[in-house]
């Protein structure tokens, strides 16, 4: 018998190249885009294009002129080529036929055509039931859906741009208050330069009727995409809200540079959910998004409760570390993730969780799977503040290699200022092992059954956390991602 | 911010002082060891918390000291107390140093068994020293750290022990370190060489005892060098003076089957810290490190683990406990990096915290860095008070609170006192811990 | 139904079968017995296609299909089920989802319809009575968490969910106390039937008092030495493998 059964065969390593990335198609529309480069011009375009008041150009340019004061990290468990922030097109939308704000019917069927393709209907009628949808089209939102019935519920669900005209108290409140200009790098460059995102606002005492959700999709070359979410949950208000990324498949490496920012008042409950797939680039690491997000939720009110999920298995390069500040008194932030990282990927993501508050609880439950050359990093911080009494944190992050070119590594911090509260953080690597695999053989299961059937096992806790629909299709693209990875 | 500018004058005086004491006296591989050392020291930047590794640890502290080196001081042996350096019922081989230098009044290692050389480093350099540069340098290398150059330096005594093969030390050998300080600057660099040949078996103490309120720093270093199949078992006590600095870094280089279990007791020192660095480069080598620590008020202790597995089935094993009080400080920063070839490692690290005041803090930051994928490998860390429900367990058994707090801490460090074999030394850590417990207790 | 000649296994280069041979008939129940590090388990993962298990001459054939040349599922597809001395913990594997996976993997195999989700459910329920296994055990991980006995009564389930042609039951005795003894014993003799044949893997003459075997045989040195009835067991258990080690050696 082959002793090396377990490890990939070539044929296997093939099929995994051919079968890795689903949505690698390019929507051949004619786009507004603007030249690459980044000045001042740049961002006062990008501003007059989205017919924007002074005070966000003025507040753009604040964070600009910071931007260039600072300089690139270098300290995440992750290697790149320098970027050349001179080469990207800050800006590119489809071109719309007239003006002003489309409704569904206005929009461009090629561009229906493209969200169908990647199993998202923008029509209502043909829509998941239940979840609304902002359609993120390289630098601008193209659709949002179902916002009559969410306007109802005294719900906003919008565009960035548009909530910048229509509701510029709000955004004038909030935007920047949970991850100012001056945050990071990337942060700081985001500022200066968001084109879009979404824009959701929860009154007090509102239980959002459906599942929101954002699709975010780059489909040009040459582009970055930089958009900014913002979520504002009132008192006692509860909702649930889910991203999806893909890009087309290129040689070229692209910049993903986003903000989300999370702000729950008191009793508010805000539960977030990626599920991110950009494009990984190739087996020999060519192309891919370079993924560098910043993501942090504010627990402003007492008992708030601020929940991240996340299943990361696109993009050449991550960098993120979705947040929690519990500042409220009983407040609780949570954070489930499933990165995987095959081929050439590199992930380095974790979470923050400070603690301020009396009381507050935070969990943490990371699985990193890496396979092929992929590198994954868990990097976390824990923070129990001087005043933060009987806080607890419980953090597990359990990571799993197939095949021995792979790399999984756990650099957890934990700072603690106060005698009541309680930390425990358990790590463990393993690999799916020999007798695992055997014993689901013996029951008569496939090897590339039984992998899939232990790797989604892993992943279960995370899973479970997800909204059920999303779920079956996060466990699809495990399966997708790691097919073959075991020969 | 920290560059070469703002490097302490006195850094500079020690460079130059670093040269040769009186040329042609020192074996040349002594001096070229030396004169790299003065090139890292004048070159690499001065330690600063944007480094991953003194993130949690400021030395700014320590630097703004002018520090010098205690050359030419002899302790007057007189001035030393001898029976209250000994344990009861502990028998043992003895160098004792005083303030880094050699005290063979002191000392003991009449009757030792053939095959074994037990000594102090400047004596050993006017004879026959070709064992020793054999080794000296090569487990610290020319690491890029500002200390270890510092002291590599100026290394001019510090402790010997040469075990030939297959022969196993009868009682353990003990190195005690009384640093009674000269001024409020002096800078004690014990240079230490261990090597165990192959098949050899010995246990070490090495205790620190710093005398009264004296200020100094005390940068020493530790070479362990253990051939196929030896077997060290290494305790260390640190117990320098509350105003002192201390910088124990442990180079540890084993060949395939050899054995090393380390365990550290640190309660002294107002700042510090041990460094182990085990690079594990042949298969079926064994290194356990065990530590129980203490910090109160104006003390920080510091652990830095670096354990390396680049060659197959090698076992690492970390078990630290601390328990913090008053205003102290803890710091455990332990790395378990796995390189691809590393297959079959078999690494664990805990490290639990109990923190018994509002003020104490702990930063802790175990990581893990695997390449290879048949591996076990794992990390926990917690960070706690003390059950109140056993505390009241307790008390309702009629057990006084501050009785029921020294118990509780006692069994939290129980199980790292337990590991100790030699009963004299496991009697005396109980009694030192219910020192400091008392001590904690009392601060509330 | 089950015949193996001269077979020979090398693990990590170390022969542990020196040529054993046997021959299982439908419906038939051999009990296989010998003193520790005789080869009992070695046969068992042969038999089952462990990777590691080398075997380096001889042959098995199974209803007419050379074992050799398939791998565990497909021997598995056949009708081979081995319950392991120490179960194997899935965690996060839902059970009921492993065993629905599993028995439609082997239909499917066979050209069978899947089974609906009723009528799986269905049948599970009926089996786990068999066994005495409690419903919330069906809902948890695979085997993650079970006691000893939970695990044990887990394979037979699976067992009596999978209608084997041919079980291979290594140790399953092993670590039980008298009760769970008797209730897997009674759960194996519910599966005994004309077209099913067993093999049980045992140290200790104790489990043949529940599941009485047709055949008993004896491994030495990775070689049947001695065969013979369900007395055979009996003198073993009698005069220890002392005896029957140094007339082997002999």
């Amino acid at each position: 018998m082959d002793p090396n059964r377990v490890r990939p065969t070539q044929d296997s390593v093939d099929e995994l190249i051919r079968s890795g990335y689903a949505h690698g198609f390019v929507t051949e529309i004619d786009s507004d885009t603007v030249p690459p480069g980044l000045s001042e011009d740049t961002i006062r375009l990008i501003s007059q294009k989205k017919n924007e008041p002074a005070w966000m150009l003025e507040w753009r340019l604040k964070a600009y002129r910071h931007w260039l004061t600072l300089e690139e990290p270098a300290w995440a468990h992750v290697h790149h080529p320098a970027i050349d922030y001179q080469a990207i097109s800050y800006y590119s939308a489809p071109r719309k036929k007239g003006d002003g704000p489309n409704s569904l019917d206005e929009v461009d069927p090629q561009l229906l055509d493209a969200y169908n393709k990647l199993g998202i209907p923008l029509e209502e009628q043909k829509a998941l039931a239940g979840v609304a949808v902002d359609a993120v089209f390289d630098s601008v939102s193209v659709a949002t859906t179902f916002r009559k019935n969410l306007a109802e519920a005294g719900v906003i669900f919008c565009a960035m741009s548009e909530a910048v005209r229509e509701h510029p108290e709000l955004v004038r409140k909030y935007l920047g208050s949970v991850v100012p200009h001056t945050d990071n790098y990337f942060a700081c460059l985001n500022s200066a330069v968001f084109t879009d995102g979404t824009f959701v606002y929860i009154p007090r005492g509102v239980t959002c009727p459906m599942e929101l959700s954002t699709y975010f999709r780059i489909n040009e070359a040459g582009t970055g995409q930089f958009e900014r979410t913002l979520i504002v949950a009132e008192d006692n208000s509860h909702v649930s809200y889910l991203e999806g990324c893909t890009a087309p498949m290129r040689d070229e490496n692209q910049l993903h540079a986003a903000v989300v920012e999370l702000v729950a008042m008191e009793d508010a409950k805000i539960k977030y959910s990626t599920v991110q797939n950009w494009y990984p680039g190739d087996e020999q690491g060519r192309g891919g998004i370079y993924n560098f997000v910043t993501k942090r939720g504010d627990c402003r009110g007492d008992r708030s409760h601020i929940s991240w999920t996340q299943v990361e298995t696109g993009s050449a390069i991550t960098w993120k570390y979705p947040s929690c500040i519990l500042r409220g008194n009983d407040s609780v932030g949570e954070f489930y993730s499933v990165a995987v990282t095959r081929g050439q990927q590199q992930a380095d993501t974790g979470t923050k969780m400070i603690h301020l508050g009396r009381n507050t609880r935070s969990t943490i439950v990371s699985k990193g799977i890496s396979a092929g050359n992929g590198q994954n990093t868990y990097r976390g911080l824990v923070r129990m503040a001087q005043r933060a009494e009987n806080a607890r944190n419980h953090s597990q992050c359990d990571s799993l290699l197939i095949g021995d070119q792979c790399g999984a590594h756990t650099f957890p911090y934990i700072e603690v200022r106060n005698p009541t509260a309680k930390v425990e953080h358990e790590a463990t690597t393993s690999k799916i092992g020999e007798d695992q695999l055997f014993y689901c053989r013996q029951r008569g299961l496939s090897e590339e059954n039984a992998v899939s059937m232990i790797v989604n096992g892993f992943c279960k806790e995370v899973f479970n956390q997800l909204p059920m629909e999303f779920a079956v299709e996060a466990q699809k693209l495990l399966n997708i991602t790691l097919e073959g990875a075991v020969g | 911010m920290t560059t070469a500018d703002t490097r302490p004058s006195w850094f500079e005086q020690l460079i130059m002082l670093s040269g040769p004491d009186s040329p042609g006296q020192s074996p040349a591989w002594l001096d070229n060891a030396r004169a790299q050392a003065r090139k890292t020291l004048a070159e690499l930047p001065v330690p600063n918390r944007k480094q991953e590794n003194w993130r949690y640890s400021a030395v700014e502290g320590l630097l703004k000291n002018s520090f010098h080196p205690t050359a030419g001081y002899v302790p007057d042996p007189q001035a030393l107390d001898p029976e209250s350096l000994l344990l009861p019922s502990f028998e043992t081989y003895r160098l004792v140093f005083a303030n880094g230098h050699y005290v063979p009044q002191l000392s003991s290692s009449e009757r030792l068994p053939a095959g074994v050389t037990l000594g102090n480093l400047r004596t050993a350099l006017g004879s026959d020293s070709k064992w020793i540069a054999g080794w000296f340098g090569q487990a610290a290398g020319h690491t890029e750290h500002l200390f270890t150059a510092l002291n590599t330096a100026l290394a001019n005594d510090g402790a010997l022990l040469h075990v030939d093969e297959n022969i196993e030390v009868d009682r353990p050998i003990e190195m005690i370190y009384l640093n009674p300080g000269q001024d409020d600057a002096s800078l004690i660099q014990p240079r230490n060489l261990v090597v165990l040949e192959a098949g050899a078996r010995a246990t070490l103490v090495e205790r620190f005892i710093g005398s009264g309120k004296a200020r100094y720093f005390n940068n020493n270093l530790t070479e362990i060098g253990l051939r196929e199949g030896a077997t060290l078992a290494h305790y260390r006590v640190q117990d320098e003076s509350r105003n002192a600095w201390h910088l124990s870094s442990l180079y540890l280089s084993q060949a395939q089957q050899s054995r090393y279990r380390g365990t550290t007791l640190a309660f002294g020192g107002a700042w510090a810290r041990t460094e182990y660095n085990a690079h594990f480069r042949h298969e079926g080598a064994e290194c356990v490190l065990n530590g129980l620590y203490t910090a109160g008020d104006r003390q920080l202790t510091d652990f830095h683990l670096d354990v390396q597995h680049s060659v197959p089935a090698c076992i690492s094993r970390e078990r630290f406990k601390g328990i913090l009080y008053g205003k102290g400080r803890a710091v455990f920063d332990g790395r378990i990096l796995v390189d691809r070839q590393a297959q079959h490692t078999d690494a664990h690290l805990t490290n639990d915290n109990l923190m018994l005041t509002r003020d104490a803090e702990v930063d802790t930051k175990p990581q893990l860095e695997i390449y290879a994928d048949d591996v076990k490998c794992s990390h926990g860390t917690t960070v706690g008070q003390l059950d109140p429900e056993q505390v009241f367990y307790l008390r309702s058994r009629g057990i006084a609170a501050s009785a029921a707090h020294r118990m509780l801490c006692l069994g939290f460090a129980n199980e790292i006192i337990d590991s100790i074999e030699l009963q004299p030394l496991r009697d005396y850590a109980i009694h030192r811990l219910a020192i400091t417990l008392n001590e904690a207790v009392a601060r509330g | 139904m089950l015949s193996i000649k001269n077979l020979q296994v090398d693990i990590e280069g170390k022969n542990i079968l020196q040529g054993l041979d046997l021959d299982v008939g439908a419906g038939q129940v051999h009990a296989i017995m010998g003193p520790n590090g005789s080869g009992k388990s070695t046969l068992s993962h042969a038999l089952a296609g462990r990777d590691g298990y080398e075997v380096t001459g001889g042959e098995m054939l199974f209803d007419g299909h050379d074992l050799l040349a398939l791998d565990p599922e497909q021997r598995a597809h056949l009708g081979i089920f081995l319950g392991m001395q120490y179960p194997v913990e899935l965690p996060g594997v839902n059970n009921m989802v492993f065993m629905r996976e599993s028995l439609n993997a082997i239909r499917r195999a066979r050209g069978e319809e899947e089974l609906d989700a009723v009528a799986f459910m269905q049948r599970v329920r009926d089996k786990a009575r068999l066994v005495d296994l409690d419903e919330k055990l069906l809902k948890r991980s695979v085997n993650a968490g079970f006691s000893g006995g939970e695990k044990k009564r887990n394979e037979i389930l699976q067992m009596a969910m999978l209608e084997p042609k041919l079980a291979i039951l290594d140790e399953t005795d092993s670590g039980l106390d008298i009760d769970a003894l008797r209730i897997i014993a009674a759960g194996v003799n519910a599966l005994r039937s004309p077209e099913r044949s067993i093999i049980l893997i045992t140290h200790y003459q104790r489990l043949l008092d529940y599941i009485e075997p047709d055949y008993v045989h004896v491994i030495v040195g990775g070689r049947i030495v001695r065969s013979g009835d369900k007395e055979l067991a009996l003198e073993l258990e009698k005069k220890g493998y002392g005896w029957i080690e140094e007339e082997a050696a002999a």
